[in-house]
């Protein structure tokens, strides 16, 4: 599939999962894996709007590439924004997990559903480009 | 598939049907309806997320905001969700804090 160039805006989520989908019916990835990779990436993908861009006053584009092997169906989201590292911010504990809906803290979950749905994800920041990849195993016959 | 949500207000129960997926750029309608059943002060909430096929953290965040804005003596049912949806759910400890229900009966 060709890279993806959208918007850095929240309206392009949509685009962006569509994107996430075709590749993953191409990858022919289960079902569970599917949905978990298209999570992962429209959390981060909010993170670099909302954070990297929005919130900073800056505009620019997010693209989006996947890279298929035998092994593995990577996706790539590139961006120009402030340097975001998702990696570096504080995740839920188990405890925090268990917590009466009132007494929870809003943030953090979309990082922890990040690293709960894909089998591994890096972050990596270089000549001003921040790049989130994201990498889902592919099992024999597609199966999860 | 585009977000719906469509509110409901009957004999205090507020009841909320989902559809499509909620993400942060959905997220702001879902926000607007819980700010109709929270101003109408209704005592339960339910939501019907059997067609909510995609659900990001940001919905999470709004059934937090749900139990702040409504209070916590205001019971939150969600009805009907499967899969991936309910997978989420649990993964992120949200059934602990909402009754998760196949159906709604009204009692």
């Amino acid at each position: 599939m060709e890279p993806l160039s959208l918007p850095a805006k929240l309206d392009s989520l949509e685009k962006l999962g569509s994107y996430v989908v075709r590749a993953t019916a191409e990858a022919k990835l289960a079902a569970k894996a599917a949905y978990g990779l298209r999570l992962a990436v429209d959390e981060i993908a909010t993170n670099i709007v909302t954070h990297g861009h929005e919130e900073a006053g800056i505009s620019g584009v997010v693209t989006v590439s996947v890279a298929l092997t035998d092994d593995s169906l990577t996706v790539v989201l590139e961006d120009g924004g402030l340097p975001f590292d998702p990696l570096s911010h504080r995740l839920p504990a188990e405890d925090d997990l268990n917590l009466p809906l009132e007494e929870r803290a809003i943030g953090g979950l979309g990082i922890f559903l990040v690293l709960k749905s894909v089998d591994a994800f890096r972050y990596e920041r270089a000549h001003d480009v921040n790049r989130n990849i994201f990498v889902m195993n592919r099992t024999p016959n597609g199966a999860a | 598939m585009a977000f719906e949500a469509q509110l409901q207000m009957a004999q205090g129960v507020a009841r909320i049907t989902l559809a499509g997926s909620l993400d942060a750029a959905s997220a702001p309608r879902f926000r607007e309806v819980i700010e109709q059943a929270a101003a109408q002060e209704a005592g339960k909430l339910v939501l019907f997320m059997e067609k909510l096929e995609f659900l990001a953290s940001a919905g999470l965040q709004l059934l937090i905001f749900a139990r702040r804005k409504m209070g916590a003596d205001v019971d939150i049912y969600v009805v009907g969700s499967q899969g991936p949806v309910l997978g989420t759910l649990e993964m992120t400890g949200f059934h602990h804090g909402v009754h998760i229900q196949d159906t709604f009966a009204d009692s």
